[in-house]
């Protein structure tokens, strides 16, 4: 049963992946267990699948839409500290820039890794990102820009960030996009940098 | 992609072609062509043309002429020892593979060129096998370490031994083609099964400009009497052995491929003849044959449109390099004249994949890089579709001003369709490329080469067939191990290697 809601998801068969997570529960399988075991390890290899060059984008967006599905009706059965997600993440794009393609390429690669993404849109000012990790309490918050000009509003962001005692011991802050460097990442004070959506999901998983 | 329709790229006109086909019957005429073999000559007597016994010229009438066009099938379908890798030639259906012949190898151990051995042709045809985009396998180079008197059945046991790919090849004696016939009949089950299903075929060729050569000629009619798919190739080298105008040599070109189809058909009525060119052009800086100018993509371009025009399939030439080893130049020019005489229609484009300098050279690496470039072309052939569905008028008026379409359903059903996969140019970030090892094009190419020889083993010939050639044909050293068949060469060859021979 395990192996068929791994190769469903695996397979992005939506309708599929929730059919089978009811008739697990019905069987009186542990949620935690089904999540574990069967939804959790499905997507593992979507990702390996997806570094290796073997899956494309819109195929690992379905397989990350099947396993939503899964966590959905598991959801009401796990327990209050029986997280379903490996951390969580709020993402945007930073003030005065509205590109969003490379921040959902990361939004869906790390979903499809199994973690909480919350999605805060494109032109997100320092207040608003503030206002997230104060509300959400995430693993980690990621900021995108795409134009060397608003590469700026990331200093300005993670500044204010910081100036508002936010970026305590447990926070990190991640940043990417074109013009982002590992150099301009470490200039401006982020604790990680990826320069692809693959990267992104790697790096969570080492610090993770 | 193998067998898209193409024809997009015509560098004729319509009254272009008029012009040459009149040039080239008149030609025809005069001067006429010089056969040099006494059986073709007697033969073009007997059916109705003007014979100079003297000066062995051949005046050929339209007439014979317009039969030798309608007796020859406009469809020809070069089979492959399995079908998958069956080659419908017709109209302006591509494909591209191998070409021949050639004598060295760049040695992927040591960089080195080298002679080219029979080990070469099992593994050329083996990595041939492996690589999708490679449509057929044209004997590529001679065994340097076979007796002459050997060479034909080997060459042609050996690539059929390693690839289920259509094997086509030159021959180089009567008793050769004999015995390469009486293999493949062995191997297809019988005589009749071979000519149901011919996956092998024979090339001979013209003496540029306008000579029938007694040995080649009399191959071409021993080839055609047993009917076998056969090619007779025109080979002008504009400037030299054609006009330096690139319609002169066309018309030249078309002239001797059109006397080929003659005596094909005069030999046996209706046997599958194949309209072929290997013109290109001469450097007029050092008199040098090369292999990758522009001018010979277009005449072999133009080419292709002559025969589309007298419904003939089309043998042609492209995807070659003058360059000494897979670099930028190689690149650049097997990619120029690929494409456009893939774009033209040309049916069977040989020496499109493995050759460099001056089609005297193969490489394993430059195999595998050629394998990608004839996908790109294939994918340019294969064009635009516009189909409702296509179109996506749908998809766009739901996703919106300002939405994405990386989430619809119309782009996963898409992906792995409408654009091409590669699997050598580098897609990578620099950061993953230089973890990699920041390799170059050729040095993947040739790990790529590596990996196939190394794991790749081809639908083997049934041992009973196999055990029925090796008492037949003791030449060919077939040898069982527990690896399965194998020469008894292969210790040698593997010494006369270590020696740098």
């Amino acid at each position: 049963m395990y192996q068929k809601i791994s190769l469903a998801v695996q397979e992005g068969e939506i309708e599929e992946v929730d059919q089978l997570t009811i008739k697990s529960l019905e069987k009186g399988n542990d949620p935690l267990d089904v999540l574990n075991n069967a939804l959790m390890s499905g997507i593992e290899i979507v990702g390996q699948k997806f570094a290796d060059g073997e899956l494309f984008i819109p195929e690992v967006m379905m397989c990350a839409q099947a396993l939503q599905a899964g966590i959905d009706r598991l959801n009401p059965f796990l327990k209050q500290d029986e997280n379903p997600h490996r951390a969580k993440i709020v993402i945007g794009t930073v003030a005065n820039d509205v590109h969003d393609l490379g921040k959902n390429l990361v939004k869906m690669m790390l979903t499809a890794n199994g973690y909480e993404v919350i999605d805060m849109g494109v032109n997100v000012s320092a207040e608003e990102f503030a206002g997230a990790v104060r509300g959400h309490n995430p693993d980690v918050v990621g900021m995108s820009a795409l134009i060397t000009t608003t590469m700026l509003e990331m200093s300005k962001t993670i500044e204010y960030i910081k100036t508002q005692g936010l970026h305590n011991g447990s926070l990190k802050i991640l940043v990417g996009g074109a013009p982002v460097t590992e150099k301009f990442a470490k200039e401006i004070g982020a604790d990680l940098y990826a320069d692809d959506a693959i990267e992104a999901a790697r790096i969570l998983r080492e610090i993770l | 992609m193998r067998g898209l329709e193409a024809g997009q790229y015509r560098p004729l006109t319509e009254s272009d072609i008029h012009s040459i086909n009149e040039t080239s019957i008149d030609i025809l005429q005069e001067p006429g062509v010089q056969c040099n073999n006494i059986r073709a000559l007697d033969m073009f007597e007997k059916n109705g043309a003007v014979v100079d016994r003297e000066t062995k010229k051949v005046r050929i009438p339209r007439g014979m002429l317009e039969d030798a066009i309608a007796s020859a099938p406009s469809r020809v379908t070069l089979c492959g020892r399995n079908d998958k890798d069956d080659l419908l030639l017709e109209g302006k259906r591509t494909h591209l593979g191998t070409g021949g012949t050639v004598l060295n190898v760049l040695d992927m151990e040591t960089g080195k060129r080298r002679q080219t051995v029979i080990e070469d042709m099992k593994n050329f045809a083996r990595l041939v096998d492996a690589l999708d985009n490679v449509h057929f396998f044209m004997l590529p180079l001679y065994p340097n370490d076979i007796d002459v008197e050997d060479v034909d059945v080997n060459r042609f046991w050996w690539a059929m031994a390693n690839t289920t790919k259509h094997v086509m090849g030159g021959v180089y004696t009567i008793d050769g083609v004999r015995n390469v016939i009486n293999i493949a009949e062995h191997v297809a089950g019988s005589a009749n099964k071979l000519r149901e299903r011919p996956f092998i075929s024979m090339v001979t060729c013209m003496m540029s400009p306008l000579i029938i050569d007694d040995t080649y000629g009399g191959l071409l009619m021993e080839v055609a009497s047993h009917g076998i798919p056969v090619v007779c190739p025109a080979e002008p080298l504009a400037g030299a052995t054609g006009p330096i105008t690139l319609a002169g040599t066309v018309a030249v070109s078309n002239a001797e491929s059109l006397a080929g189809v003659v005596l094909a058909q005069l030999t046996n009525r209706g046997t599958p003849t194949i309209y072929g060119t290997v013109a290109t052009t001469m450097d007029m800086k050092s008199g040098y044959y090369l292999s990758g100018s522009i001018e010979s993509g277009l005449i072999n371009a133009a080419c292709a449109q002559m025969a589309q025009f007298y419904q003939l399939p089309v043998y042609a030439t492209a995807g070659m390099s003058d360059s000494k080893l897979p670099d930028i130049q190689a690149g650049y020019e097997k990619m120029a004249t690929n494409i456009i005489t893939a774009l033209a229609g040309a049916n069977y484009i040989h020496d499109a994949a493995g050759f460099l300098e001056f089609c005297t050279t193969i490489s394993y690496e430059q195999m595998v890089i050629d394998d990608e470039i004839i996908g790109i072309c294939m994918r340019a052939v294969k064009g635009i579709d516009t189909s409702l569905d296509s179109l996506a008028r749908d998809v766009i008026k739901s996703v919106g001003a300002g939405g994405n379409f990386l989430t619809s359903t119309h782009t996963m059903k898409y992906c792995r369709s409408e654009f091409l996969n590669l699997s050598l140019g580098d897609r990578k970030s620099r950061k993953r490329w230089e973890k990699d090892g920041a390799k170059d094009c050729a040095e993947r190419a040739k790990e790529k080469a590596r990996r196939i020889l190394a794991e790749h083993s081809p639908e083997p010939i049934p041992s009973e067939i196999l055990e029925n050639i090796r008492s037949v044909y003791p030449q060919l050293n077939i040898q069982y191990s527990s690896g399965g068949v194998q020469s008894l060469n292969n210790r040698r060859i593997n010494k006369r290697q270590q020696d740098g021979c």
